[in-house]
């Protein structure tokens, strides 16, 4: 558009999926709050729900696919990459800062425990709070927690080899190596997968419900927000590897790969500081299940 | 630094008034021009005019609040809260009054003062003062408009639905469990969670946005000591904004799944805290109220700089010093806890950090007077509205080292002496500031001027409006009066009825606000491209008012003669 | 000290008092509006009354003849409004603890002088740059930009200052929280939606629902409206008081201005604090932490008396001092209260 600019910048047209992904937005949380209030809104108030939710899926599609027009149009001048470079890095810090939210209610509830039990049929938790005696702990007297050198030590090692294998295709991909690319990206969100199968079947097997007390709360929570965040990477590599195929990405210029690979990066090092302070340190000392 | 507008590279290579007739001016059709804008001036325009209606709105309620309270028992609330939908009984009545302070405290926040200096005047004079084109992300420049538009509609809705006692969400803007959670039944307070989390959202992506744009687009050879002060104010906020919002949405999203799904985050019964939503919140809340005045803190050192016909004295010291402030503003939270229940030692080092942030923000204030001394001053509208800044703002920031002593707070905690303290530094900084900027860029942004007389007289009534509000809230908070009562002792009518005279003195003064712009916009003198004079040295001068519809075309080039803290005459 | 400091305070206080009084005869324009009101004005304070939530079992307090409430002192205890003290309106209310009157000193000596200096200090040289640097007396602007010394000056001067502030504020948090006496009386105050119910764990469990008066009651029994209350705290007065707070449902905030005492109560937590009052008095406060609906409706009415008094007050609850069996009628009561009141260092 802008004619005759003697510049590098993405200059760019104007475009309705701001708009309509805000909407989408405003329709997906209005309708979440219809849905959660069945009693004033009738059970199928959830449809606003899925409305917007669709509309957010359309315009993550439509925008993503515009970037990647746009890249392939050459319009992603160097400058322009940085400009994506620095957007990611940022985006993931504010990641960063809200997984710093539910690490800190962890810390908070581990560190400084208030009394309860736990009913192991019932699953229900009553406080002690003000009687004589009782003994404050974390994870409530009666409860059992699950076994993290088990299936979690399992998932911790798969991602590891999740990191390794994406930096195996990132590497295929510098020297040239496109058959190494495809290789190392589905070798990746396999693994992506398997952690999210193996992490929904724990979760079912979980021998304490979702909420309740505090160590369910915030270990649903906090792994749940991970998991989401696995699969949005999984999502995202497995568009690198569509585009991959579609001839995408060329040794010096693959920004959308390598986005994806931070992005993992980042979601593997979160596991690590789950892993270890939540399922190692935090059930330390507690029934394993 | 002698640079005048005519010193800039970028002039010699376009001219004045060569772009207006360029095809860099060719704009596209009305819907695509406002509906879908990549155009960092036409998403600051709309920032600006979404942050006049919420300002307008949010005021609008706080006049609700202030004749309610102009007269001890309730006179007004249950015809508010008929008129709103809800039954005649007193509990939706006093309901109302919570929903009237929440609705307030978060338009005012996150509606009106936030869009205003960082979506507003970010938007607009950041690229135009680094010299670039347009920001870095303009597509999510958009998308970061739009969702702060649909965080106000999720306000909306909230206050149409049951949130408790009556309609709308009542918790107050801190949103504290578990009034929140399990003291409000009914949809509102979800509505109004996820009005913070849409407008929150947008921001971090604008935060984003900005960081990226001011690291990456400077023009050639601006470095980053010699980038104008509000580009270093807005740099910092969106630093702050990136690291704290983010925490907010884990805690209030921790509120909605206590209020929906039994996680038992703050439900004392299944082990939570009701304390933890406040550490979350504040770790937020402290570096956002930095959020709403560096800003203004930066539009500040343009104007009296540009007014004095001075540059800012210790530039370095005014860039660091606003460093400063973001990172200490993130260790000193629970300065508003003070009465919670902290142990000793906590509220010492609380207390301690706190007042250290006196320290930078001293030194801006100084620099300040520094920079008019030995100047030649003029005191066009803008700088009125800056001085006056000045002074509030140190009103309103002592008082704040008062609270600030955790052995004091303890008496003056959830008074009018933290409403007091808090809107001299809110609706006298911020909104002072925000004053001063909308004059002083005004005439670049609309091409027209405003009349100096209509500005002068809407500063000098609004200035004695919001000292009668606020001046004698000191005086009751001291006295007790708690914070968010609709309804009080005898003995704290007077000095409320004097507050609420105030409040029409104040809300007289707008009129010259609103018939200023009428005046401007229909019958204005075409400004110049330079209306100031010799002391507006920033890029954004040189450009013609309003500036072309993509400028910068041809990147300016900085010189070592553009030195800010660079004091050798000019050579150019 | 003080004395010097607070006539200097009151001095500025009352400048700027007359200078916000001259936009008082605007009020009378203001005030013809609350006439008009369109809903039945006097509804609020009558459907104010007792929350009907208040159990049933509240020990009346009339039961044993032997207490009869005390009349609160106008000005004590309570807010001053403008028309009985202009100046009293506009400060702390007079503090009747120790601490209370240490933290008085503290913002009236310290904390006002130098913020007032502060904001003057500003002020002023706003106001002599514009009558020194106007364009018209200075039409060539200098072209200073640094100034070292001046720079580390106003670096400088406010650390120090802040650290003379930082002296006694820290000297008060450390006499705030200084742990109760092993015989100090504990009461535990316990925040409901929306009134208070104070326990006495050392005496008998008694319990006492407060609820607000209505206005016309409050008249009535010449108290202050929205402050007085049907049943009071009643503590013994000049006896360290361990005082506890929690709530019930949402977090309520127990606070009492003229005894520079404010402590949250919130549900899952007992904070605890210690507090002397030293005379007897009726002492009010208010909830301080929004509690929803009737946040303004739940006030706090503290009776100190006399201990020997206290100690009757117990009994007519049916409560019993410590070291008594409960309900024992025998022991002279004058005299266990005495011993129960002795100050810690007796022990
Ligand atoms: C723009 C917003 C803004 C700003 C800039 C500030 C600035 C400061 N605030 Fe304020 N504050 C709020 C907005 C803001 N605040 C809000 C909204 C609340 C209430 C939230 C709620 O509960 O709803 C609040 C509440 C609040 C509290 C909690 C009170 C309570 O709830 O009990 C405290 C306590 O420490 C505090 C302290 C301070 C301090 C020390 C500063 C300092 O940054 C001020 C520094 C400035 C100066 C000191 C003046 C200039 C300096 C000089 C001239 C140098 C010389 C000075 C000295 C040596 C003292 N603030
Ligand atoms: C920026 C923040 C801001 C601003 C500007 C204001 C402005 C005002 N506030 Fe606000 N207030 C808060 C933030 C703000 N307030 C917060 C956070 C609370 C606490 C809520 C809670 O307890 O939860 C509060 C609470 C609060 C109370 C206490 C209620 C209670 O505790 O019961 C009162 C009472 O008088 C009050 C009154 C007023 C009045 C009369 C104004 C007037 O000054 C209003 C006049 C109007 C304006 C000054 C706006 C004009 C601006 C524009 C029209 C936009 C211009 C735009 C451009 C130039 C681009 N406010
Ligand atoms: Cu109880 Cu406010
Ligand atoms: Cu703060």
């Amino acid at each position: 558009m802008a004619g005759k600019a003697n510049h590098d910048y993405h200059i760019l047209e104007p475009d309705i999926w701001p708009l309509i992904g805000s909407v989408s937005a405003l329709t997906f949380t209005s309708g979440m709050v219809l849905s959660f209030h069945p009693e004033l809104f009738g059970a199928a108030s959830s449809f606003v729900m899925w409305a917007g939710l669709a509309g957010l899926i359309a315009t993550f599609f439509m925008w993503f696919k515009n970037i990647v027009v746009e890249a392939q149009r050459g319009d992603h001048t160097p400058v322009v990459q940085l400009h994506m470079r620095y957007g990611m890095i940022l985006f993931i810090a504010s990641e960063v800062m809200f997984f710093v939210g539910w690490f800190w209610s962890f810390f908070d509830f581990a560190l400084f425990p208030t009394p309860l039990t736990y009913d192991h049929t019932t699953g229900a938790t009553t406080s002690l709070f003000g009687e004589a005696g009782a003994i404050a702990a974390f994870i409530p007297e009666g409860m059992e927690v699950l076994d993290p050198f088990a299936l979690p030590l399992l998932n911790t090692l798969i991602l590891l080899c999740s990191g390794t294998t994406v930096t195996w295709a990132h590497h295929s991909l510098i020297h040239g190596d496109r058959v190494g690319l495809k290789q190392g990206l589905w070798a990746t969100i396999a693994l992506g997968v398997l952690f999210s199968s193996i992490q929904a079947y724990e979760y079912s097997a979980a021998p304490f419900g979702f909420g309740g007390n505090t160590y369910s709360s915030a270990f649903y929570m906090a792994t749940g927000f991970h998991g989401f965040h696995v699969a949005i990477g999984t999502i995202f590599l497995a568009v690198c590897l569509y585009r991959a195929y579609l001839g995408h990405f060329t040794p010096r210029q693959h920004f959308g790969f390598e986005a994806a690979a931070w992005y993992w990066h980042f979601v593997d090092v979160v596991w690590l500081f789950l892993f270890v302070a939540i399922y190692v340190w935090g059930g330390w000392g507690a029934e394993y299940h | 630094m002698a640079t005048t507008a005519e010193g800039f590279d970028a002039h010699h290579d376009q001219g004045h008034g060569h772009d207006a007739h360029d095809h860099a001016d060719h704009k596209p059709g009305f819907f695509a021009r406002w509906f879908m804008s990549t155009n960092h001036k036409d998403i600051g325009t709309m920032y600006l005019i979404f942050a006049i209606i919420a300002g307008i709105v949010g005021g609008a309620i706080s006049g609700i609040m202030r004749v309610e309270l102009a007269e001890p028992e309730i006179q007004y609330l249950q015809w508010w809260a008929q008129f709103m939908g809800g039954g005649n009984d007193l509990n939706t009545a006093l309901h109302m009054w919570n929903v009237f302070i929440t609705a307030h405290g978060l338009i005012m926040v996150f509606f009106m003062v936030m869009p205003a200096m960082i979506g507003g005047f970010g938007n607009w004079f950041v690229p135009l003062m680094i010299g670039a084109p347009d920001m870095a992300f303009p597509r999510m420049n958009n998308v970061s408009f739009w969702l702060t538009v649909a965080g106000f509609f999720s306000l909306l809705f909230s206050l149409f639905v049951p949130g408790g006692t009556g309609p709308g969400a009542g918790t107050g803007w801190t949103v504290y469990a578990p009034l929140s959670t399990s003291g409000s039944v009914g949809p509102a307070v979800d509505f109004a969670i996820f009005s913070l989390h849409l407008a929150g959202a947008g921001s971090i992506l604008g935060a984003t946005n900005f960081i990226t744009t001011i690291f990456n687009m400077r023009a050639p050879g601006m470095t980053l000591h010699k980038m104008p002060l509000f580009v270093w104010s807005v740099l910092v906020t969106a630093f702050l904004l990136l690291l704290a919002l983010p925490v907010l949405a884990a805690a209030i999203t921790m509120l909605l799944t206590d209020r929906n799904f039994g996680t038992t985050f703050f439900n004392p019964a299944g082990g939570g805290d009701p304390v933890l939503y406040q550490h979350l919140f504040w770790f937020f809340g402290h570096p956002e109220v930095y959020i709403m005045i560096l800003p203004g803190f930066g539009m500040i050192s343009q104007i009296i700089a540009t007014f004095s016909k001075k540059p800012v004295f210790g530039y370095l010291g005014m860039a660091y010093a606003m460093v400063a402030i973001g990172v200490v503003g993130f260790i000193v939270w629970a300065h508003h806890m003070y009465t919670v229940g902290l142990d000793v030692n906590t509220k010492m080092y609380f207390t301690a950090a706190t007042m250290v942030i006196a320290v930078p923000t001293g030194v801006k204030i100084f620099s300040w007077i520094a920079t008019m001394w030995g100047g030649s001053l003029s005191f066009k509208s803008p700088m009125v509205w800056s001085m006056g800044f000045i002074f509030l703002f140190t009103v309103g920031g002592v008082t704040g080292v008062v609270l600030a002593n955790g052995g004091i707070d303890d008496n003056l905690h959830d008074t009018y002496y933290v409403v007091a303290h808090f809107h001299y530094v809110l609706s006298m900084g911020a909104v002072f500031s925000m004053f001063a900027g909308f004059y002083y860029w005004f005439p670049k942004m609309s091409g027209r001027m405003h009349s100096e007389l209509l500005s002068h007289l809407h500063f000098w009534t609004f200035f004695i409006g919001v000292n009668v509000i606020f001046f004698p809230q000191h005086f009751l908070g001291m006295q007790g009066m708690p914070r968010r009562y609709p309804d009080y002792a005898e003995a704290f009518t007077f000095w409320h009825q004097v507050s609420t005279y105030g409040y029409y003195i104040m809300a007289g003064s707008m009129v010259f606000f609103f018939v200023n712009i009428a005046y401007a916009l229909l019958a204005g003198k075409k400004a110049a491209a330079n209306p100031w004079g010799e002391g507006a040295t920033t890029l954004e001068w040189t450009l013609p008012s309003p500036p072309p519809y993509h400028q910068f075309e041809t990147l300016p080039v900085i010189t070592d003669a553009h030195d800010y803290h660079d004091h050798r005459p000019v050579t150019a | 000290m003080g004395q010097r400091h607070t006539r200097m305070k009151n001095a500025i206080l009352a400048a700027i008092a007359a200078g916000l009084a001259a936009f008082a005869p605007l009020s009378v324009a203001a005030q013809v509006a609350p006439t008009t009101t369109p809903v039945e004005a006097t509804a609020p304070a009558a459907e104010a009354a007792p929350a009907t939530a208040a159990p049933a079992d509240a020990a009346p307090a009339e039961a044993a003849g032997t207490y009869t409430p005390m009349a609160p002192t106008k000005g004590k205890g309570m807010p001053t409004s403008y028309e009985d003290g202009a100046l009293k309106s506009m400060t702390f209310q007079d503090q009747y603890s120790e601490n209370g009157k240490y933290a008085q000193w503290m913002h009236d000596g310290i904390l006002m002088p130098v913020i007032t200096a502060i904001s003057l200090l500003v002020l002023g040289l706003l106001l002599y740059v514009v009558v020194r640097f106007n364009r018209i007396r200075n039409p060539v602007a200098s072209r200073t930009t640094h100034n070292t010394a001046i720079e580390v000056i106003w670096t400088i001067v406010p650390v120090i200052i802040l650290v003379v502030i930082a002296v006694p504020s820290i000297t008060l948090l450390a006499r705030q929280y200084e742990t109760p006496p092993a015989d100090a009386v504990t009461i535990k105050a316990t925040g409901y939606q929306w009134y208070w119910g104070y326990t006495y764990p050392d005496h008998g469990e008694i319990e006492v629902i407060s609820n607000m008066l209505d206005e016309g009651e409050a008249v009535r029994r010449g108290e202050p409206g929205q402050l007085a209350v049907d049943n009071r705290m009643v503590v013994p007065a000049g006896v360290p008081l361990r005082i506890q707070t929690t709530a019930s449902d949402v977090i309520h905030a127990f606070a009492v201005p003229s005894l520079w005492f404010k402590m949250d109560a919130v549900p899952g937590r007992l904070n605890e604090k210690l507090l002397t009052i030293e005379e007897p008095g009726v002492y009010y406060g208010q909830c301080s932490e929004l509690c929803g609906a009737r946040h303004a409706y739940m006030p706090i009415a503290i009776e100190a008396l006399p201990p020997a008094e206290f100690a009757a007050w117990v009994k007519a609850q049916g409560g019993s001092m410590p070291g008594e069996e409960a309900a024992a009628p025998a022991a002279a009561p004058a005299v266990d209260a005495a011993a129960a009141a002795a100050p810690a260092a007796a022990r």
